[in-house]
């Protein structure tokens, strides 16, 4: 029998959102419009139509050893090329941001070929080859991933995802890299990641409605979204980790 | 040590405030004319960047303003999520409420009372201000900032 992911458990919303994310065979929603040109002012790693750096000559160049596994594996189109690693991060509130730092690891592992996720506790990053990482970041942040006041762009200085929103509703940013303009209801990024000021800004969208913010997230939370402890499935499923592993160690035979 | 007599409370809201709201809310409770100390907490707003390549650069943020508290202007180095105050007695709590209640508007907002204020010096604290430090200034501001607490003038 062929094996079928399940992703993971639960029965609330907030489940069948990280079901939903994780699936790659389920298209994400596309949201916002964003260009080329704008990602790569946000990431900030080079000038928008400058040409890719190279970190080694371009495959084709290389004298390649007879290796069946490199034969068999087709590199990414940034590294036939020979780019260097980038990466873009994000900073995702608690106050139902549509994604979180877990969550986002695995949404990208499942979905991408050839990136490096990594989840730290209030962020996550992705580090690819430069133009595969820019079409991988034009995703992240024109689908239902971003949402312009809860999930924020920061290569450094992250902290804001555990407190509290500020009045305007944006998330607590120590370099305000984004800004809300109040009269065209919509978030311009000043700084890119790095905090580096921009020559233009950098237009990301509305913010969502707490309405949607609410049916879309993937993070529990039992004042403003939905509490862990009313999805009984996932409950039991935690549980059931941690007893395993408690008994066991990492040999979970019952 | 500061005497445990004088009773703290604190201000918590839902949201983290702008300055103007700050600004407007102070002005209300000092109004009180009841209110001994004040610490405004929250998370910091660095004057400058602090890491990554833009190191040293002015921070411009829209949350880092002076504003203006009695006849003193103070500029906001916090992006303020808790008012504590410490007060002369309990009887003026009714009156700060009522502040909060008009400076706030439709924020949620409560007021607990508690002890929030340092009440014994630390090392740094004895490395700063020495053994005879003035016990009204203890836990006021960061012992490693160049700034002292400020003192609120016209208010009285």
């Amino acid at each position: 029998m062929a094996y079928k992911p399940q992703y993971g458990p639960g029965s609330s919303i907030v489940a069948e959102n990280r079901r939903k994310q994780m699936d790659p065979s389920k298209k994400l929603e596309k949201l916002r419009d964003i260009s080329d040109e704008d990602v790569v002012l946000l990431m900030g790693h080079r000038a928008p139509g400058a040409a890719y750096p190279t970190a080694h000559p371009p495959l084709a160049e290389q004298q390649e050893p007879d290796c069946p596994v490199r034969k068999m594996v087709v590199p990414l189109d940034g590294a036939k090329a020979g780019d260097r690693i980038r990466f873009i991060q994000f900073a995702d509130s608690y106050y139902n941001a549509p994604c979180q730092p877990y969550q986002r690891s695995y949404v990208e592992a499942y979905r991408y070929r050839g990136c490096d996720p990594g989840t730290l506790s209030g962020r996550q990053i992705i580090e690819c080859r430069e133009r595969d990482l820019e079409k991988i970041a034009k995703e992240l942040i024109g689908t239902e991933l971003f949402d312009p006041a809860r999930t924020g762009i920061r290569g450094s200085t992250v902290h804001g995802h555990s407190l509290r929103l500020a009045e305007d509703g944006m998330m607590f940013d120590m370099m305000q890299r984004c800004i809300l303009d109040k009269k065209a209801n919509m978030v311009k990024y000043v700084k890119n990641q790095n905090s580096e000021p921009l020559d233009k800004e950098v237009k990301v969208g509305k913010p969502l409605d707490e309405k949607w913010l609410k049916a879309h997230t993937t993070i529990f939370h039992s004042l403003v979204g939905t509490s862990f402890r009313s999805d009984a499935e996932y409950v039991e499923y935690v549980q059931r980790v941690h007893s395993l592993r408690t008994k066991y160690g990492y040999v979970p035979e019952e | 040590m500061t005497d445990a007599i004088y009773p703290q409370v604190r201000i918590v809201t839902v949201r983290l405030l702008n300055p103007e709201t700050v600004e407007r809310v102070m002005n209300l409770i000092l109004a009180t004319e009841g209110v001994r100390r004040v610490i405004l907490n929250g998370p910091r707003l660095p004057p400058t960047i602090t890491t990554g390549p833009a190191k040293g650069q002015p921070n411009i943020h829209e949350m880092r303003k002076t504003v203006k508290m009695g006849e003193q202007e103070v500029e906001m180095q916090v992006h303020v999520g808790t008012i504590l105050l410490e007060l002369e007695n309990r009887d003026v709590i009714p009156a700060i409420k009522a502040a909060c209640a008009a400076g706030f508007g439709e924020m949620q907002w409560y007021l607990q009372e508690g002890r929030y204020m340092k009440t014994d010096p630390s090392l740094v604290d004895y490395a700063k201000y020495g053994p005879y430090a003035d016990k009204a200034i203890i836990g006021m501001a960061d012992p490693s900032s160049k700034k002292g607490p400020t003192i609120i003038q016209g208010i009285k």
